[in-house]
């Protein structure tokens, strides 16, 4: 631990861990890689100009409408949402910092360098050129072959993993950090807003890992998901658009939220039927995952499951009905003021509306039947998703005061939201207007010439309004008024009560809604033991310590201060930027040769560089893992909190709860994918590939080994070293066992009988490659789980966890689930 | 509006495309006049509860920061709730009315006998292969009769591609290991207004690789005797064919069938 150097520093920005600061470098970065997606942008409007245009080659048109695709919505939209989620969600719920600060420093880290990788792919041969939907078969290496396509898949990976990390964090911290007296149904409409994207994310996102993991497989290990004929191309479509559609609604909540504080803010009045629009975003969240066939209507699925999901579509467009009447009635009988902020909520909403309607175009089969792969999509998707957005830049304005201490200049602000918003309906409407020009095509019908035309001169148009933007802030920073602690006449949420910018850790003393309305309370803290509520006189209450969970008595040391810096996350982020990039070159730099066992397998490298890039990349990844576990970081819980539902669950706990269900559906989502290709195939033509008595065996080696795992943590409760030791060190023994039998019985099957992840001689190919990747996923587990069980037994050598059993147990909970994931994979793979 | 039940009944079968224009209009229409009414309602009501520097009424209820948030109740949420029930039910009629069309677009109109021609599309990087029941390939350009119901059955050998014509408002996706379906028919008198041989332009929806934008096609539809001689003439003939994956049978059933429908030949 160090102390955080002061912001003029560089070394400031590396190894905070403080949410505001990251908030700030999650909204500098989103806006570069606007800038970034922009310039892609305007590159196709230009080829657009003219329908015998060739300023790019078609290749490069398709990695121009790619990279545009997946750096607006991964690499712009989100983070720039969670930019400001990270600044205000801790401070609108009364929390120090989100739960666990240096997993947020590692979100950010490896959203940033995930994007560098994406940057870098452009130099290795060109980038991906399958679109942002990547449909399979075209995103195999036989269709796009170049190492940067590996890169930018791999860039995706890495940012989703990042993205888990920090889903994790936000449920963590909105579940268990929230002041004293702010019910769940108290938090203000940003924070629920947030709170319905991340629940949305926990699992949507797992589903995208577990894409990007298949076809990072498929692309550096070999296997042939994807071009499998049993079905490979549909299993895309339906893992990808079950992603992809609560995707939307996770890029326009956070503008939603935005939107539901603005308009309340700039009209004084509170939200019209408040409760009603909490339980439509809930049901939203639901409904989204119920609708992705939607993307599919046009695919071999059957009428049946096309009324189901037109269905399901019509419904989750009624909750959205009734969210925009109450912004609208919201405002109706206040005192709207129109500051930019509020301008550019308000022509979020506008441009909502028209997303929102024609959308229900769409919704009606048939109509969607023509609109397919057209400029109509296009539109669409940019109204609602772009449209929200708009909400976003609001909210720069809204909280730009907040953050600098500075007040923006008004009249460039609503000059800059002029330009935007006519820029906006230049590019989208006549979008709308010249539909039937293909998704994707630059050799169009030169018919709708003047709507691209009109539409490339918007864009233009667009893009340089955002430098309105950049100057005003940059200049407002420099030389703007002092903003003072709230600029705003009719503000509630509590960020408007701390000065600008707050200082490090947020409150004058513990901020409590106890009383129905913020108040900051003196706790009385005893020398060296934990606080308790003090009464009017500054007493120690003697009601106090209902609400004071045991557990947090035993975590926090109460004459310590909580850490704000830390290089390790940074660190770990590169380490894995340089794996990464090393495993993007893997596959064109070494073949592997027939042999007859492993020892005599010819291994040619044709470059170095790659597979020494990965090694690096996993050896730095190991030390900045050990590196992490052992820095003394401390980061306590909040004493007195709201933790409804999960009150007594503790804060480790819960986000270790919230990380085994994103990797459930991860599982999940491989386990569906074997299901789906092998129904495909006919269920009944395959038989394992494999013998099962080795899974058999190895499923007795892994109960037991969850066994010992309990007896592990029931002798650190009893304060025995040797017991702890023997039972953790039995727990090592058997997974080193699983992963030896593991290994000799893919050794056997490469070897002896002739399988191997590309290639079966005895039944399809596909079949191989599912059965190595799969319990290659859950190998991979097993020897995560066995790294940290090293760690622990290192650790309890030098005595610890006799006090504080907790880790144990929480590693316990992850050894339990890699188990049970075992359960399912052993009748799967071995007896049916 | 069209009756779907008459539809089907093969007497006044119509086009995928005049069903589109149909609905088309319908959702523009309505959509155009809600969205007028929504907006203009919204902006209205903006301009006028602006805040014009007066004093505030006695009973403004400005918020206060900290205060635990709560919503507004009363004739506001009464009006809410009232909004958003008409906009359920203009919603989900729309879409009643626009699955019944649906199901006959899904299904195309029952011919009442076998005269429907069955084309298998295959798609590839760049262009689309049509296999016809005699085993004959056409390599981009599908020749077909008037008057006539063509049933298509699409693929892929490589990667995903679509398959779709503006004109004849007909789409279809063409994956690789899947077969999907769509049909189209074009009258005479379409083509006699053409100049006795209609052209409309196929192109691909799906973005599949470096020539995706130049990967066009075209359907050129020819009277119906015309059609007859040109495709005896391609009887036998096995140019690149790969009978194994032609769908149907291999006979000249298809090429004796009368005409069908209303439609005047």
């Amino acid at each position: 631990m160090s102390e955080l150097p002061p912001t003029t520093s560089v070394r400031r920005w590396l190894v905070t861990t403080n949410h505001k600061d990251i908030g700030i470098l999650y909204m500098i970065t989103a806006l570069f890689f606007l800038l970034f997606g922009g310039v892609l942008a305007l590159l196709i409007r230009v080829q657009l100009w003219d329908p015998a245009n060739q300023v790019l080659s078609g290749l490069a048109y398709n990695e121009a409408v790619t990279a545009h695709g997946l750096i607006m919505v991964f690499w712009f939209l989100s983070p720039f949402g969670f930019g400001f989620a990270n600044y205000f969600v801790p401070l609108q719920i009364g929390a120090d910092d989100l739960a666990f600060p240096r997993l947020n420093a590692l979100s950010y880290w490896m959203y940033l360098l995930s994007g560098v990788l994406l940057g870098i792919s452009f130099f290795q041969g060109g980038t991906l050129s399958a679109g942002w939907t990547m449909y399979a078969p075209l995103n195999v290496p036989m269709y796009t072959p170049s190492i940067g396509s590996t890169g930018a898949v791999l860039a995706l990976a890495m940012f989703v993993i990042g993205i888990t990390a920090s889903t994790v964090n936000f449920l963590t911290s909105i579940h268990h950090s929230r002041a004293e007296g702010m019910g769940i149904m108290d938090m203000p409409m940003f924070t629920w807003s947030m709170l319905a994207t991340v629940w949305m994310m926990l699992f949507a996102f797992a589903a995208l890992l577990a894409l990007g993991l298949i076809l990072a497989s498929d692309r550096v290990l070999g296997s042939v998901y994807f071009s499998a004929t049993e079905g490979g191309s549909l299993l895309w479509g339906h893992l990808f658009w079950f992603f992809g559609h609560p995707e939307v609604y996770i890029v326009f909540f956070p503008a939603l939220g935005v939107m539901l504080e603005l308009f309340q803010t700039f009209s004084g009045r509170r939200l019209v039927g408040r409760k009603w629009v909490i339980i439509a975003i809930c049901l939203i969240s639901v409904q989204s995952f119920l609708v992705w066939m939607h993307h599919m209507f046009l695919t071999t699925i059957n009428l049946e499951i096309k009324t189901l999901m037109m269905a399901t579509t019509i419904g989750i467009s009624l909750p959205f009905d009734l969210v925009v009447f109450s912004l609208i009635y919201t405002l109706m009988k206040g005192r709207i003021q129109f500051t930019t902020p509020f301008l550019f909520a308000f022509g979020a909403l506008l441009l909502f509306i028209l997303g929102g309607i024609t959308g229900v175009f769409l919704g009606a089969i048939v109509l969607d039947y023509e609109f397919r792969g057209t400029y109509w999509v296009v539109a669409h998707f940019h109204y609602v998703m772009f449209g929200g957005a708009t909400a976003l830049f609001g909210g720069a304005y809204y909280w730009f005061p907040k953050m600098t201490g500075k007040m923006y200049d008004e009249f460039l602000g609503k000059v800059h939201f002029v330009a935007f918003f006519i820029g906006f309906n230049m590019v989208y409407a006549s979008m709308f207007i010249g539909w039937e020009t293909p998704r994707r095509v630059f050799e169009y019908n030169p018919e709708f010439q003047i709507f691209h035309q009109i539409g490339t001169i918007g864009a233009f148009l667009l893009g340089f309004s955002f430098f309105i933007m950049f100057y005003n802030f940059l200049k407002s920073f420099v030389s703007g008024p002092d903003a003072g602690e709230n600029p705003w006449d009719y503000s509630r949420t509590a960020e408007w009560a701390v000065p600008s910018p707050p200082p490090i850790e947020n409150w004058p003393n513990r901020p409590s809604y106890a009383s129905g309305k913020l108040e900051f309370v003196k706790d009385y803290v005893p020398d060296g033991g934990p606080a308790v509520k003090a009464d009017e006189n500054g007493n120690a209450a003697t009601d106090g310590g209902d609400s004071h969970a045991d557990h947090i008595r035993e975590y926090a040391h109460w004459d310590k201060h909580p850490s704000h810096a830390s290089i390790w996350p940074f660190a770990l982020s590169m380490a894995t930027l340089v794996m990464f990039l090393g495993l993007s070159g893997f596959n064109d730099s070494i073949s592997i040769g027939a042999a007859d066992s492993l020892a005599t397998t010819p291994v040619t490298i044709s470059n170095p560089v790659y597979p020494i890039l990965t090694v690096v990349g996993l050896l730095g990844l190991v030390y900045t893992g050990v590196k992490w576990g052992f820095e003394d970081f401390y980061a306590p819980p909040a004493e007195f909190a709201e933790r409804w539902p999960f009150n007594g669950v503790e804060k480790v706990k819960l986000g270790m709860w919230f990380f085994l269900a994103s990797d459930v559906i991860v599982f999940g989502a491989f386990i569906s994918a074997a299901v789906f290709i092998r129904y495909n195939a006919g269920w009944r033509e395959w038989s394992p590939l494999t013998e099962s008595l080795p899974g058999l065996i190895n499923t007795f080696v892994l109960l037991t080994s969850s066994f010992t795992v309990i007896l592990a943590l029931v002798a650190a409760h009893r304060n025995s070293r040797k017991g702890l030791l023997a039972s953790l060190g039995t727990t090592i023994v058997l997974g080193l066992t699983f992963l030896a039998i593991k290994m000799w019985e893919w050794h056997h099957e490469i070897y002896d009988v002739g399988v191997t992840i590309a290639s079966n001689s005895h039944g399809d190919p596909v079949q191989a490659s599912i059965y190595y990747v799969t319990t290659g996923l859950h190998g991979v587990h097993v020897v995560g789980g066995l790294l940290i069980a090293g760690f622990l037994f290192y650790r309890a050598y030098h005595g610890a966890y006799l006090e504080d059993e907790r880790p144990v147990e929480y590693f316990g909970l992850y050894w339990h689930f890699v188990d049970i994931v075992w359960v399912f994979l052993f009748p799967l793979f071995y007896l049916f | 509006m069209i009756d779907p039940i008459t539809l089907q009944q093969g007497t006044d079968w119509r086009a995928q495309a005049e069903v589109f224009d149909e609905i088309f209009f319908v959702f523009l229409t309505l959509g155009t006049v809600i969205g007028i009414i929504v907006v203009s309602y919204t902006l209205w009501n903006v301009y006028k509860y602006r805040d014009d520097g007066s004093e505030a009424p006695e009973d403004f209820d400005a918020p206060v920061v900290g205060e635990l948030p709560t919503g507004q109740g009363g004739p506001k949420a009464k009006k809410l709730f009232l909004s958003f029930g008409l906009s359920a039910i203009v919603v989900i009629s729309l879409v009643v009315y626009a699955y019944g069309l649906l199901l006959y677009v899904e299904d195309g109109p029952d011919t009442g006998d076998e005269g429907d021609i069955e084309i298998t599309v295959e798609g590839y990087q760049f262009g689309w292969e049509y296999f016809y029941p005699n085993g004959h390939t056409e390599m981009n350009e599908l020749i077909v009769p008037a008057d006539q119901r063509i049933d298509l059955k699409i693929t892929s050998r490589d990667v995903w591609h679509n398959f779709g014509s503006s004109d004849l408002r007909i789409k279809s996706d063409a994956i690789p290991g899947e077969t999907s379906e769509t049909w189209f028919t074009v009258s005479s008198e379409e083509v006699r207004e053409q100049g006795g041989e209609a052209t409309y332009l196929v192109e691909c929806f799906e973005l599949c690789g470096s020539g995706h934008s130049a990967m066009k096609g075209q359907i050129t539809v020819i009277p119906q005797d015309e059609w007859e001689e040109w495709y005896a003439g391609t009887e036998g003939d096995s140019e690149g064919a790969n009978s194994s994956s032609v769908e149907g049978d291999l006979g000249t059933a298809s090429v004796t069938a009368p005409a069908v429908g209303g439609v005047s030949a």
